[in-house]
């Protein structure tokens, strides 16, 4: 999103009006946002009444008050701040987001309820006061600021930031799920990323790598603490629990895939199969009536089995392939993906011995039970019922933790910077005596390994495992995910997960153009991010290698890490 | 002996089929060394190019010389389809890392599909359908052309349908004008010259952002035919039907040697005759209709592991 500069001339002599027009600006914001904004009062939640402010609302009220954050830091009692945070680009980033968020406002207002008319006074006074934060955002004069990594708080007072973010993530994601009215979460979105890319543009989101770098530790259990705690916010009710139980086996499974991809840099178009492959293995060992296997094995070892059975697959068909140029691993790697589908629809007993009941698959995969826990059970936890899918949540949220730890290992040890320098050039590499065809392999390998795991887990809490649910369309989402998030990045390909899981299942009024937008979506960020969204500098260097300035703070980022 | 020339004709019209949408992207991926993955949707477009024709300008009329009419259509949708994908969605990349202009394809492949799929009766995000045509969500019948389809011709105890004798003609006819092209013209000989070495053509005054475009549109060319044969073969076409025949021909493009025409021409008559071979010689549970696709993939891996640089590809030390 660029919008042209108005001419510096023009700025200079105006400037000194940006700072009390912003004020005005967030002060009508504000004031719009207490008074009615919609005279329907089924319309996006309740908007109607007014000194009530429903939930929109007060989103509107704090994106007002982080804008006067900016303002008072530019000029004010908050100056300190303002040394530090580049405050004309964050304040720039947050008024065209919130410009954004009011049009859409007064958009779905008029849509949902029927006409223009249905937009209150406030409303109306909301809309004007961004629009007038939006030209002061333009006259705001960009200062210097110092180099964040001097920008050291008191440890503790760190910590409570990342505490802070963290339950701010936990309570912004229930409420996220909690919405379901689309508009009103697609709104909730524009507010996400406005507030996200007004706290990059200022600096406080690369602030925040330094504080996160500092306190590793404390983040990493700050993560699995949100993580851990997010079945406990709904209430008891199942239903959003499942789309993260789904969720959970997509993010792992691009975890997975993005040790092959994004660490070792091989395009494997085909890693839908190595799930399904575990997830068969799963469903023929479980104790369901219509188990093709006689074997009933307890489910650690059926997890094993279904993760070396994964892995072998990987290794029969990376050995052929690794050997030649990457392009054809792709293709035959899409060719394994079509020959897996084609060959669990066939073995049905007609076109072969049957193992997976053809296209019916095999139903009924009883839920897991470890000793006296059975997962389809309801348990309580502080009083709160924890119906199945929490249960498999949690199950698979350590599955995610181990994927997780295998992948940062790697990624930091021997085997992964010889992954870096085979995907950065092989014949360097090759030169300097990196083992190519056993790196190569063991990427494959580990990441189908990781698949079958998955798949195992996902066979039980999918009830039943069928050969369309493995097409290759699944493939180029779980691509998809780690493209869009970053690859090679952990939180990157989390967020990426998340979007691409979590957006279908909220926005069914678009279910039709889905995929449109998503070959569109892919398409448009190869062109103009190819990095992700989240991206490792080293990453980015990759993409826009002419880019100076970007080298000397990768370098800066790598001296950081030496010293830690 | 009746039955292998039965399949020896099946798997020749078969392989024609593949041999066409091949020569695509054996053509681009030797000037660009990028996978095209959406060329089997170009292939699809010039399917539904022509059935529009038909549907529009002759109602549905199947007389053979609405044949030639309803091809230049095919052509036109393909064309413009792989020149505005080149124009867009490549040319951009042409500098990035290798994956990037790959998964720039999955999307382009994905987005073509669906906007078919969705858009083809009806005007983006409105209801209107000026020209009546049917849903693409489905599969539409393809007009059943007079002459080359209709009442299979039978020689002795073979049975030889009137479309593959089409498909067959074509391919023959598309080679022929094809090894003209690139052999005695100035344009195919620019081409040549790009593809051994893309800087020095440069210096010698080849506009090589143009061969480029004109690669993309050969190949759309030959896969628009394609589509009008596979629409006369199969009696209709749907929105899907370039995924599986874009991944056959790229597997016949590695076949024959990716980067060599005459190999991807090669390449997609060995594979059609494999594959129709496999459907009625492997005895037992894995032979038949069932199983053709899992050997072509098969005979693909074992190219790759016994003759990388395919039939009739030079051996190559370099391509990293």
């Amino acid at each position: 999103m660029r919008i042209p500069n108005i001419p510096l001339s023009f700025v200079t002599r105006h400037g000194s009006k940006a700072w009390p027009l912003g004020l005005t600006g967030a002060g009508m914001l504000i004031i719009g946002s207490l008074l009615s904004w919609s005279y329907d009062a089924q319309v996006l939640g309740n908007l109607s009444i007014s000194f009530n402010p429903g939930g929109l609302q007060r989103l509107a009220i704090a994106l007002a008050l982080f804008a006067v954050v900016f303002l008072l830091a530019s000029k004010g009692p908050l100056v300190r701040l303002g040394q530090w945070a580049d405050t004309a680009l964050g304040l720039r980033a947050l008024a065209t987001w919130t410009l954004l968020f009011m049009t859409l406002v007064v958009v779905a207002i008029t849509v949902e309820a029927g006409g223009l008319i249905n937009v209150q006074p406030g409303g109306w006074v909301s809309f004007l006061g961004a629009m007038v934060l939006f030209a002061a955002s333009r006259l705001v004069m960009p200062t210097e600021t110092r180099d964040l990594a001097e920008a050291v708080l008191p440890g503790w007072v760190e910590i409570l930031v990342i505490v802070v973010i963290m339950a701010g993530l936990l309570f912004g994601a229930a409420y996220a799920l909690s919405l379901d009215d689309a508009w009103a979460f697609v709104l909730f979105l524009v507010f996400v990323t406005g507030m996200a890319v007004a706290a990059t543009r200022a600096g406080l989101l690369s602030w925040l790598g330094h504080v996160t770098a500092r306190h590793k530790r404390v983040l990493i259990l700050a993560s699995f603490a949100v993580a851990f705690t997010f079945p406990l916010t709904q209430g008891g009710s199942d239903a959003n629990m499942s789309i993260a139980s789904q969720v959970l086996v997509f993010a792992a499974a691009a975890m997975g895939l993005n040790i092959v991809v994004g660490l070792a840099g091989l395009l494997d178009l085909g890693y839908i199969a190595f799930l399904g492959a575990g997830a068969y293995v799963g469903a023929a060992l479980s104790t369901s009536g219509f188990a093709t296997i006689g074997w009933k094995p307890p489910f650690i070892v059926v997890v094993l089995v279904a993760g070396c059975f994964s892995a072998t697959l990987g290794l029969i068909i990376g050995s052929p392939t690794l050997r030649v140029n990457g392009d054809y691993l792709a293709i035959v790697t899409l060719g394994f993906g079509e020959i897996f589908r084609l060959t669990m629809f066939n073995l049905d007993g007609n076109n072969g011995p049957d193992l997976t009941h053809g296209p019916n698959g095999i139903p009924a995969i009883p839920d897991l039970s470890f000793g006296s826990f059975n997962f389809g059970d309801t348990h309580v936890l502080l009083g709160i019922p924890l119906a199945r899918f929490s249960n498999y949540y949690f199950l698979l949220l350590l599955l995610m933790a181990f994927i997780i730890m295998v992948f940062h290992r790697l990624n930091t040890s021997r085997i992964g910077r010889g992954w870096v320098a085979i995907r950065e050039d092989e014949k360097a590499a090759e030169a300097m005596g990196v083992n190519i065809f056993g790196l190569k392999i063991l990427a494959f390998v580990i990441g189908a390994f990781l698949a079958g795991m998955a798949g195992a887990i996902k066979a039980h809490q999918d009830v039943s495992v069928t050969p369309d649910q493995y097409i290759f369309l699944e493939s180029a989402f779980l691509l998809a995910a780690i493209v869009l998030g970053g690859m090679g990045t952990i939180v990157g390909v989390l967020v990426g997960a998340v979007i691409l899981k979590l957006l279908p299942e909220k926005l069914r009024f678009f279910a039709d153009y889905r995929l449109l937008l998503f070959g569109l979506l892919l398409v448009l960020m190869m062109r103009f991010r190819p990095e992700g969204l989240v991206a490792s500098r080293r990453r980015q260097l990759e993409f826009h290698e002419e880019d100076e300035e970007l080298a000397i703070r990768a370098e800066g980022d790598i001296a950081e890490k030496v010293q830690a | 002996m009746d039955t292998f020339i039965q399949q020896l004709i099946n798997g020749l019209s078969l392989g024609s089929l593949y041999a066409l949408i091949a020569v695509g992207y054996t053509v681009v991926y030797g000037i660009l060394q990028l996978i095209n993955f959406a060329h089997g949707e170009v292939f699809m477009i010039g399917a539904f190019g022509a059935l529009t024709t038909s549907l529009v300008l002759f109602n549905g009329n199947t007389a053979l010389w609405t044949l030639p009419v309803m091809i230049i259509g095919a052509v036109v949708a393909s064309v413009t389809t792989a020149v505005l994908m080149e124009r867009f969605a490549y040319r951009p990349l042409r500098n990035a890392p290798r994956l990037a202009p790959l998964i720039t394809a999955i999307g382009v492949s994905v987005f073509l599909q669906e906007l078919v799929r969705l858009n083809y009766n009806k005007v983006p995000f409105t209801s209107w359908n000026p020209f009546n045509l049917p849903d693409a969500k489905s599969r539409i019948p393809f007009p059943q052309i007079d002459v080359v389809t209709g009442p299979a011709i039978q020689v002795g105890g073979v049975t030889i349908q009137r479309a593959a004798i089409f498909t067959i003609g074509a391919l023959v006819i598309c080679s022929a004008l094809l090894w003209y092209f690139i052999n005695r013209t100035k344009m195919g000989r620019g081409m040549q010259a790009v593809s051994q070495d893309a800087d020095t053509a440069r210096l010698m005054g080849i506009n090589v952002d143009r061969i480029i475009v004109v690669a993309f549109a050969l190949g759309a060319v030959l896969a628009a035919v394609a589509g009008v044969a596979q629409g006369l073969q199969n009696n209709n076409i749907d929105f899907r039907m370039g995924f599986l025949a874009g991944l056959k021909a790229f597997t016949a493009a590695v076949i024959g040697g990716i980067g060599n025409v005459e190999g991807a021409v090669l390449g997609g008559l060995v594979l059609g005759v494999t594959e129709a071979m496999a459907t009625q010689y492997i005895p037992g549970q894995f032979g038949g209709g069932p199983w053709k696709d899992v050997w072509a993939f098969v005979l693909l891996i074992l190219v790759l592991v016994f003759r990388p640089q395919g039939l009739l590809g030079a051996k190559e030390v370099d391509r990293a």
